[in-house]
C-alpha cells in the first residue's frame, strides 16, 4: 500500500489547495470593480428602482399631484392589468419585435451576409455600403424616408401600381415594422459577415468531399457554427426593436387608432401627453421586466452547447 | 517566491484600491460640483450689480416663423432692459411642437431653480399648471393692466380659475371657412359664399367634386397623429356648432362621451368620407397636417378649408409661410354655420403670459409682461404669431387689419362668439378619443357615426373610468 502510494506521480496527487479550474471570488477584485459597480448602481439600477417606485404612486406631470404625489399601492398595477390598450400594446409590441427585429432583420441580415460571401467584390462593397448606411441613418431620417415612400405619391405605392393609395394607413404595423427591419438589417449583416468568415474552410471542404449539397451544408455546418452569433444577433435585434420609439412615433404616433401603439409609444403617451407620469413609468417598468425575461432566455440559450 | 508573489499581489491590490478611490473621488467631485456651476448665472449677474429675469417661450411652434419669434421677443427684451437698467433678460427658448413645449415647461416648473420668471403658455394646459401651484395669482397686478378691461369675457375665462387670474392673453386663434373663389366660380357656386348650415357646405363640396374631380373638395382634419391641438382647428368647430356642444360638464364634473352633438359631428365626417369629398387620408392623418394647410391651400389643391385665422397671415410677404400674394383674391372666407343655422361657430384658443409662483422678481416679471402687452408689441405679436388680439380695441387698428387683409378683420369679428375648449389635463384624453373616432372614419369611410361614437366612448371611459364620463341626451 505504501509502495503504491509512492508510485503515484506528484501531479496526480490529491489537490491540497483550492481547485484552480473554478472562478473564485477574490477580495482584491472589489476595488477594481467598484467604479463600474458604482456607475451601474447610480446610472442604471438607481433610476430603474426609482421608476418602479414611481409606477406605484400618483405622480402627474402637471396637476395637484405633480409635486405632492403619494404612494398609491397597487392602484396603477390594477389599472394596467385591466387596461385593454396595454394588452393590445403588448401583442403589437410582440408582433413588431418578433416580426421586424427577430425574423426580419436577423433573417435578411443572414441572407445578405451569405450572399455577400459569394458576390464579386464591387457588388459586395456597394451592397454592403448601402445596407450599412441604412443602419447608420438616424431613426428620424429612417422614419421620414419610410413615411414619404409609403404614403400617397410615395415610391412604394408607385411600385405597387397605385400611387394614390395610402399604404401606411392601410397596413400601419407592417410598414413601421418594415422600416425597423430596414434600419437594423445592416447591423445583423455585419455581425453575420464576421461570423461567416470565421467558419473554418476545412469543415466546409470536408462536407463538400462527403458530397453534402448546399442545403445540407447550410443546415448541418453553417447554421450550427453560427449559433452563438445568431443568439447574440437575435438578442440585439430584440432589445433594439423593443426600445424603438422614434420610428414608430414619427411615422404614426401610435395610430391610426391604436394600431401601432407599441409599449414605448404608449408609455410616452401616458406620461407626456396625458400627463400621467406614474402610469407611464409603470408601462416602462413592464418593458424592463419583458426585456429582462427575454435577455435571460437568450443568455440561457447561448450557454447551451453547440 | 510565494511571499514575493503575495507581496506583489498586495501592492497591486493597494494600487488598484487607490486608483479606484481616486476615480470615485473624481466622480463625486464632478457630481457635486455640477449643480453649483448650473446655479452660477444669477449670482454672477447679481455680482455685476444686476438682476436676471428668465423668460421661456416656444421658439419654433408658436410664432409663424422662428425668425419672427426671435425678432419679437428680442424687441420686447430690449425695450424692457432700457426701462430697467441693471436688469438682464435671459431667454429659455423651447423648440419643438405643442407637446414639446408643454412637457418642457412642466419639467422646468418642477424645480424653483429652473422655473422661468415669465413664460408663454398655451391656454389649453393652463388648468394643470394652476392646479400644480406653478403660477402666480395676478389679481393684485391686474388694475394696472389697462388692456384687461377690453378683453372679451371668454378670453378672461381662459386664464381665470375660481375668481383668480393666473395669466394674461397675448393672442387668440379663431376659425372659419376658407374657400377657393376660382373653383367656386367653375362649379357655378355664387361668390361671395356664406353657407347657412352644414348641408350647404356639403352641397357646395359635392358641386366642386362634380366640376373638378382632381381637387380636394373640403379639408377637415381628424385622427390622432396631429394631437389634440388639431381639434381646435378642425372637428372642435363643428362640435361647437352642433345641438349639444358641451365637452366637459362643469356641474357634474364629467366628460361628455356620448351626445347628439358628437353624433352630428361624426355624421359630418362620415358624409364627407362616404362621398369622397375629403382630402386624402395620408394628408389628413399626417402629424404635421395643421402646419401643412397654408402650403396645400396655396398650391390650390383644396376648394374649402375648415381652418384657423393664421392661415391668412402665413401667406403675406413678411411671413412667407409660403408667400402667396394672390391669396386675398383667391381665397374667400365665410363663417362656419351651426348645424342647421342660424348663427356661427368657432373654437377659441390662445397663448398666455404668466409668472412663476416662486419667482423672486414678481414685480419685474409683471413689468416685462406689461412691456409685452403694450399696443405695438401686442399687435406685432398677433400679426407675427398668427393671432387675433385679445384687446378688442385693436380689432380695427390699421396696424393689425392692414397686415393681412381681408383676413384680420374677418377673424376678429368671430372673437365675441368663439368658445374655448376645457383647459384641464384630462382634455388630452377626451381629445384622443375624439381623434380616434374621426380618424376611424377617415381611414375607413364605411365606419358609421355610431361606431365612431362607440370608439370614443370606450376609449375615454377606459382611460378616465366610468365615474368621470357621462351621456348627454
Amino acid at each position: 500500500m505504501a509502495a503504491e502510494t509512492t508510485l503515484v506521480p506528484p501531479v496526480l496527487a490529491a489537490p491540497t489547495g483550492r481547485r484552480q479550474d473554478r472562478v473564485r471570488f477574490q477580495l482584491g477584485s472589489i476595488p477594481l470593480l467598484a467604479p463600474a459597480a458604482i456607475l451601474l448602481i447610480v446610472l442604471f439600477l438607481g433610476p430603474v428602482a426609482y421608476s418602479f417606485y414611481l409606477g406605484f404612486t400618483n405622480l402627474n406631470l402637471i396637476g395637484p399631484t405633480a409635486i405632492n404625489y403619494q404612494w398609491t399601492g397597487l392602484t396603477n398595477l390594477n389599472q394596467l392589468i385591466h387596461d385593454p390598450i396595454f394588452g393590445q400594446s403588448l401583442y403589437r409590441t410582440a408582433f413588431f419585435v418578433i416580426g421586424s427585429g427577430v425574423i426580419g432583420a436577423t433573417g435578411i441580415g443572414l441572407l445578405l451576409a451569405m450572399a455577400m460571401q459569394r458576390a464579386i467584390p464591387l457588388i459586395r462593397i456597394l451592397i454592403g455600403a448601402l445596407v450599412v448606411v441604412c443602419f447608420m441613418l438616424p431613426p428620424v431620417t429612417v422614419a421620414m424616408v419610410w413615411y414619404a415612400a409609403s404614403t400617397s405619391g410615395g415610391t412604394i405605392t408607385a411600385l405597387f401600381g397605385s400611387p394614390n393609395s395610402d399604404f401606411l394607413h392601410s397596413f400601419p404595423l407592417v410598414l413601421v415594422g418594415a422600416a425597423n427591419t430596414w434600419s437594423l438589417t445592416g447591423l445583423a449583416m455585419l455581425l453575420f459577415g464576421a461570423a461567416l468568415r470565421n467558419i473554418p474552410n476545412e469543415v466546409v471542404e470536408s462536407a463538400e468531399l462527403e458530397r453534402a449539397n448546399p442545403v445540407q451544408r447550410f443546415f448541418r455546418i453553417t447554421l450550427p457554427l453560427l449559433r452563438p452569433t445568431i443568439v447574440t444577433t437575435v438578442l440585439l435585434m430584440t432589445l433594439l426593436s423593443l426600445a424603438n420609439f422614434t420610428i414608430v412615433y414619427i411615422m404614426t404616433a401610435g395610430g391610426p387608432g391604436n394600431s401601432t401603439m407599441i409599449l414605448p409609444v404608449y408609455s410616452y403617451q401616458q406620461a407626456f401627453q396625458f400627463d400621467r407620469l406614474a402610469y407611464g413609468a409603470l408601462v416602462g417598468d413592464a418593458m424592463v421586466v419583458l426585456a429582462t425575461i427575454v435577455s435571460f432566455i437568450y443568455v440561457r440559450a447561448s450557454r447551451a452547447r453547440v | 517566491m510565494g511571499i514575493l508573489v503575495r507581496g506583489r499581489r498586495l501592492r497591486i491590490t493597494i494600487a488598484a484600491a487607490l486608483a479606484a478611490a481616486a476615480v470615485v473621488a473624481v466622480l463625486l467631485v464632478v457630481g457635486s460640483s455640477s449643480p453649483a456651476s448650473a446655479n452660477t448665472t444669477t449670482p454672477v449677474a447679481k455680482a455685476a450689480g444686476g438682476t436676471t429675469l428668465t423668460v421661456a417661450y416656444g421658439s419654433t411652434f408658436v410664432f409663424l416663423t422662428p425668425a419672427l419669434a426671435v425678432k419679437w421677443w428680442g424687441g420686447v427684451a430690449k425695450e424692457f432692459e432700457k426701462a430697467h437698467p441693471g436688469v438682464t433678460v435671459k431667454f429659455d427658448p423651447i423648440p419643438g411642437s405643442y407637446n414639446d413645449i408643454v412637457t418642457k415647461l412642466s419639467l422646468l416648473y418642477r424645480s424653483s431653480s429652473t422655473a422661468p420668471d415669465v413664460a408663454e403658455l398655451p391656454d389649453g394646459e393652463l388648468g394643470g399648471w394652476v392646479a400644480s401651484d406653478y403660477l402666480l395669482p395676478l389679481n393684485k397686478y391686474l388694475p394696472t393692466a389697462t388692456y384687461w378691461k377690453n378683453f372679451p369675457q371668454s378670453v378672461k375665462n381662459e386664464t381665470t380659475f375660481n375668481g383668480t387670474t393666473y395669466a394674461v392673453d397675448h393672442g387668440e386663434n379663431t376659425n372659419a371657412l376658407f374657400y377657393n373663389i376660382p373653383m367656386f366660380k367653375k362649379a357655378g357656386i355664387p361668390v361671395p359664399w356664406q353657407p347657412h348650415s352644414w348641408a350647404d357646405i356639403l352641397s357646395a363640396a359635392a358641386k366642386i367634386h362634380k366640376s373638378n374631380a382632381t381637387v380636394w373638395p373640403l379639408w377637415l382634419q381628424g385622427g390622432s397623429a396631429g394631437g389634440t391641438i388639431a381639434i381646435q382647428y378642425n372637428g372642435g368647430n363643428l362640435l361647437q356648432g352642433s345641438s349639444t356642444p358641451t365637452i366637459y360638464d362643469s356641474k357634474t364634473k364629467k366628460w361628455v362621451v356620448d351626445s347628439p352633438g358628437l353624433l352630428q359631428t361624426f355624421q359630418f365626417y362620415s358624409d364627407l368620407a362616404k362621398n369622397h369629398l375629403e382630402a386624402p387620408a395620408s394628408e389628413l392623418l399626417n402629424p404635421n397636417a395643421v402646419d401643412n394647410v397654408p402650403a396645400l391651400t396655396s398650391e390650390q389643391k383644396m376648394a374649402i378649408v375648415v381652418g384657423a385665422n393664421f392661415y391668412g397671415e402665413a401667406w403675406v410677404k413678411a411671413t412667407c409661410g409660403p408667400c402667396w400674394t394672390a391669396a386675398p383674391k383667391t381665397m374667400g372666407v365665410a363663417y362656419l354655420p351651426t348645424q342647421n343655422g342660424p348663427g356661427y361657430a368657432s373654437s377659441l384658443g390662445g397663448w398666455e403670459l404668466a409668472i412663476g409662483a416662486h419667482t423672486k422678481n414678481a414685480s419685474l416679471a409683471w413689468d416685462f409682461i406689461q412691456t409685452a402687452q403694450q399696443e405695438t408689441n401686442m399687435i406685432d405679436a398677433d400679426n407675427w404669431g398668427g393671432w387675433v388680439p385679445p384687446d378688442k380695441q385693436y380689432w380695427t387698428a390699421p396696424q393689425y387689419t392692414n397686415y393681412a387683409p381681408p383676413y384680420q378683420s374677418f377673424f376678429a369679428k368671430i372673437m365675441p362668439t368663439a368658445v374655448d375648449e376645457p383647459n384641464t389635463t384630462d382634455f388630452a384624453i377626451w381629445g384622443t378619443g375624439f381623434n380616434d373616432a374621426t380618424g376611424a372614419i377617415i381611414e375607413n369611410p364605411s365606419t358609421t357615426p355610431q361606431q365612431a361614437l362607440t370608439i370614443m366612448k370606450n376609449y375615454v371611459t377606459q382611460q378616465l373610468g366610468s365615474g368621470l364620463v357621462e351621456t348627454l341626451k
